[in-house]
């Protein structure tokens, strides 16, 4: 399909075209409040073309299985009539890294698989008192990306999400905990047994409500209560950002922004990760990328397009969906010291990563409200707490309620008070604990 | 197309079968800064069937290549057997509809020619960019979609719809030195081109007021009686009550339950919440819903009093109560679930100038860049601000974040202005992986006695 739609577009483009072809099929078992209520499947196939005409470029899509080549070449040209010029040079045939995406056991489990693993999880968290959602999802992805100079990959893949939620209702007193696995595999027992022992631990402190600290204090964040503060920094860091002149980080390259503890890299070569892949959405080979290092900035993100407008290389990040045109977007994200993560996660269990014996009065964030609104970019940031503890004299003495957080990211990840032992995958990201000093803590 | 469905219908073998098919069309035109961004046509075609053994769980499959139809019927019947479920899921009774609706397109944007889409948009952009150099860049999308619908169920509906649906948004980003602030515009409408000429003026203020917050000092945290304008008086109620009313989150969960009982006192006699699916030309309108069921008004709170929640024919039937029409979809890709339409809280009395008459020192939250509800607390960032001093409204603040408990909030809700108006806004809903659903709220004024108002929390 994507050979001959690449065909008829080299015809009627003087300036070329790349495509892209994904068929995925997923697969989800869902158990609702404790009791297995759904199984459903997705089979899902698209197309999406771009081509360069008379310097312009322009893009079309479509899931219509009876699609003419032509019918959507024409509509590519029409965008194209429209678009901005554009330098943009379709990349040439290069060699693909090596990187294992596709797992015949998660590939092959039958649907009694999923649903014994959503089962052994609910078994693992039901309590009194309490209700338990689980949800199982495998799917499984074929991709083909070619464009019309030469540059072509394939690759089949799988990914997996195992994700459950606790809710504990008391009189008006609501509390939901949650996890996710994620992975390109299926999980293994020892894996979900992790996942209710990280989800139980967190539930175990919760039922104790204390009073909330107050002032500048220190506030150790978990890998995943980080959102915050990581958001404006993968934004700044984006190509994108820098290109339209409100990445803070634009013109800080050699800089050092960060604690020399900090550093950041992109890795779509990650073993085992649902994100992982050979190439990119635009036929780029994938690369480990390292954009902050020792707190000094090194790079930025690119697809080809933001690289051709900025007059830079693709770093190999174009993301790209049936519909619309490629843009720039993160892999695998790995926050610390640097190295490559390996396995699940085997640090430290205990809440905190070894980051509380320090604190005498503070806080222990694991979730916030609100992330993601506002004005992000600046750093700024002011969020009631979704799940916070409290600690004292080093340790968590209880789950605090009506307390919110507020800081600048910048201000905070110029000094760090410490990084955890407990470095663990949250979503697509990677990092430890982090302990910040002068976190402003207020109650209501 | 229906007998095909129709057809498909007769040889599934569970007890309840639906198939939905949905073929979209869809352009979209985005300019940032002075540079168009993109501007594309696309189509979009597949199905979704669910079907219910008795004594099973559902069995859904969704699919993009209407060939396997007939197989993924199967499929949808096997997997509803591979779950086995005691007590059993039970669907409360709605009368079989059979209707053709054809909505009004209200112009239809299949007919207007891309680069007229690109015109239009091109000049809402211009007016922000011109309004002065302080305004650094600019992000102005048009989108459009028509949709044609089927539905068909072994209970014996039959629907055929076609349904518009329009979307304007604006980001104006102003900058000076390390100071960076922004203005939103957002349209969202199931009307057609008709409804969106003539919108400069909305596009052009956003980015005057992005630049006058430059110079806004940030509000002083603290604790104050609150003013919502009817923008941000809707996100709340969706976000921070409407949520909590869908059945989904009550129908099995006994504890939830207890915080939900109807007639349970939720605020003061001013407040009367409601969600209308039927109402004409709002984003969240249908005349009926992904289950075949009829949208309707839907009393929520009356005079501060629990009185109902939101249902599918699955939750209906599970609390002996009567669906709503609130099952819905986002798109073939996902079977429907509970989920709001167009919300509202009900016109009060008087006007704006009562709500702050005697108010010594106040904030008056303006619009809104994003809302989040978790559990019982709430988090609301406005687009902007004005202090209310002796009764009258005074300077721009900005960074006007509202953070509070749900239970607490409503019922310090003390006044509620007769100005009501609908948001139209765009964007949409998150719910369960299926975003962004197209919905909208509604609200006049309403005064908050005492709320949280967080810039610098800390004081």
């Amino acid at each position: 399909m994507i050979e001959q739609l690449l065909e008829r577009a080299r015809i009627r483009a003087d300036g070329g075209a790349d495509a892209l072809w994904r068929r995925v099929e997923r697969t989800a078992i869902a158990l609702e409040w404790g009791r297995l209520k759904a199984a459903g499947v997705t089979e899902e196939a698209g197309a999406n073309l771009r081509v360069r005409h008379r310097g312009r470029v322009g893009v079309a899509g479509t899931t219509a299985a009876d699609i003419a080549a032509d019918e959507l070449v024409g509509r590519a040209l029409a965008s194209a009539e429209l678009g901005e010029e554009l330098p943009l040079a379709f990349p040439v045939r290069a060699e693909l890294p090596h990187v294992t995406t596709f797992f015949d056991r998660a590939a092959g489990a039958p649907l009694d698989d999923l649903i014994a693993i959503g089962r052994s999880l609910l078994a693992r968290l039901e309590r009194e008192g309490c209700r338990v959602n689980v949800a199982v999802e495998r799917e499984i992805a074929e991709t083909r990306v070619a464009n019309s100079a030469g540059a072509a990959g394939e690759y089949r893949s799988t990914g997996v999400g195992v994700s459950a939620e606790v809710w504990r209702i008391a009189g008006d007193d609501v509390l939901a905990i949650g996890d996710v696995f994620e992975g390109a595999n299926l999980p293994s027992d020892d894996e979900v047994e992790a996942l209710a022992a990280s989800i139980n631990r967190r539930l175990d402190h919760a039922l104790r409500i204390v009073a909330p600290p107050a002032g500048a204090l220190p506030v150790v964040f978990t890998p995943a209560g980080l959102s915050a503060l990581m958001l404006p920094v993968t934004q700044a860091l984006s190509g994108k950002t820098v290109l339209q002149g409100i990445s803070p980080l634009g013109a800080k390259v050699g800089e050092r922004v960060f604690d020399a503890g900090f550093s950041l890299t992109d890795d779509p070569l990650c073993a085992g990760r649902a994100a992982s892949r050979p190439l990119d959405d635009e036929c780029v080979p994938s690369q480990t990328l390292v954009l902050v290092e020792r707190g000094v900035v090194r790079r930025f993100i690119y697809d080809l397009e933001t690289a051709a407008r900025a007059k830079m290389q693709s770093t190999g990040h174009g993301v790209r969906s049936v519909f619309g045109k490629p843009v720039p977007g993160y892999t695998n994200i790995i926050v610390g010291a640097g190295g490559r993560p390996t396995g699940g996660g085997g640090g430290s269990h205990d809440l905190g990563g070894g980051l509380l014996g320090d604190v005498k009065d503070g806080l222990l964030v694991d979730d916030l409200i609100g992330v993601g609104q506002g004005n992000v970019i600046g750093g700024a940031f002011s969020h009631p707490v979704a799940l916070a503890y409290r600690i004292e004299r080093g340790e968590i003495t209880g789950r605090v309620k009506d307390a919110a957080v507020a800081g600048n990211a910048y201000e905070l990840w110029r000094r760090v008070g410490g990084f955890g032992n407990d470095g663990r995958w949250a979503g697509s990201r990677w990092a430890p604990s982090v302990l910040l000093e002068g976190v402003s803590v207020a109650g209501r | 197309m229906i007998d095909r469905l129709t057809a498909a219908l007769g040889n599934s073998r569970a007890d309840y079968t639906e198939i939905r098919v949905e073929r979209s069309w869809t352009t979209a035109v985005t300019f940032r800064g002075r540079r168009l961004e993109s501007a594309t046509a696309s189509e979009d075609l597949g199905g979704c069937v669910r079907a219910l053994y008795r004594g099973g769980g559902w069995g859904v499959a969704s699919f993009t290549s209407l060939d396997r139809l007939e197989a993924m019927v199967a499929r949808a019947a096997e997997l509803s057997r591979a779950v086995s479920l005691d007590p059993p899921i039970r669907l409360a009774e709605v009368r079989a509809q059979q209707a053709e609706a054809l909505l009004d397109l209200d112009g239809d944007v299949r007919g207007v020619p891309l680069a007229d889409k690109k015109r239009l948009i091109e000049a809402y952009n211009g007016a922000m960019l011109a309004v002065s150099d302080r305004i650094v860049d600019t992000l102005a999308a048009y989108r459009d979609e028509v949709s044609e619908y089927w539905y068909v169920n072994s209970d014996g509906t039959v629907l055929h719809e076609l349904r518009p649906e329009v979307t304007l948004s604006g980001t104006a980003v102003a900058r000076r030195d390390g100071v960076i602030e922004k203005g939103l515009e957002s349209i969202g409408l199931r009307r057609g081109w008709k409804s969106v000429q003539g919108r400069e003026p909305g596009f052009r203020e956003v980015a005057e007021r992005a630049v006058a917050l430059l110079d806004a000092p940030m509000v002083q945290g603290g604790t104050y009686p609150v003013i919502l304008d009817p923008e941000l008086a809707g996100v709340f109620i969706h976000e921070a009550f409407g949520h909590l009313s869908e059945a989904d989150f009550v129908y099995e969960n006994p504890q939830a339950r207890d915080m939900m009982t109807l007639g349970r006192r939720f605020g003061k006699k001013v407040l009367n919440v409601g969600d209308n699916g039927a109402a004409p030309g709002l984003r969240g309108t249908l005349p009926f819903d992904d289950e075949g069921t009829p949208t309707q008004d839907t009393a929520l709170i009356t005079e501060g009093v629990l009185v109902g929640r939101l249902h599918s024919r699955e939750t209906a039937a599970t609390m002996g109560e009567r669906p709503t029409g609130n099952a819905r979809a986002i798109s073939f890709r996902h079977p429907p679930i509970v989920r709001m339409t167009n919300t509202y809280i009900a016109n009060g009395r008087g006007s704006f100038d009562d709500l702050i008459r005697d108010v010594k020192l106040g904030v008056y939250a303006c619009g809104a860049f994003g809302g989040q509800t978790m559990l019982e607390n709430f988090s609301f960032t406005a687009a902007y601000g004005r202090m209310i001093r002796d009764g009258r409204v005074a300077e721009l603040v900005k960074d006007v974040v509202l953070a509070g408990n749900l239970f607490q909030t409503l019922d310090r809700i003390d006044h509620i202005a007769g100005d009501f108006r609908w948001n139209e806004m765009g964007g949409g809903c998150g719910k369960g992986g299926q975003s962004p659903l197209p919905v909208t709220e509604g609200a006049p004024h309403v005064r908050i006695e005492e709320a949280l108002v967080g810039g610098d929390v800390a004081g």
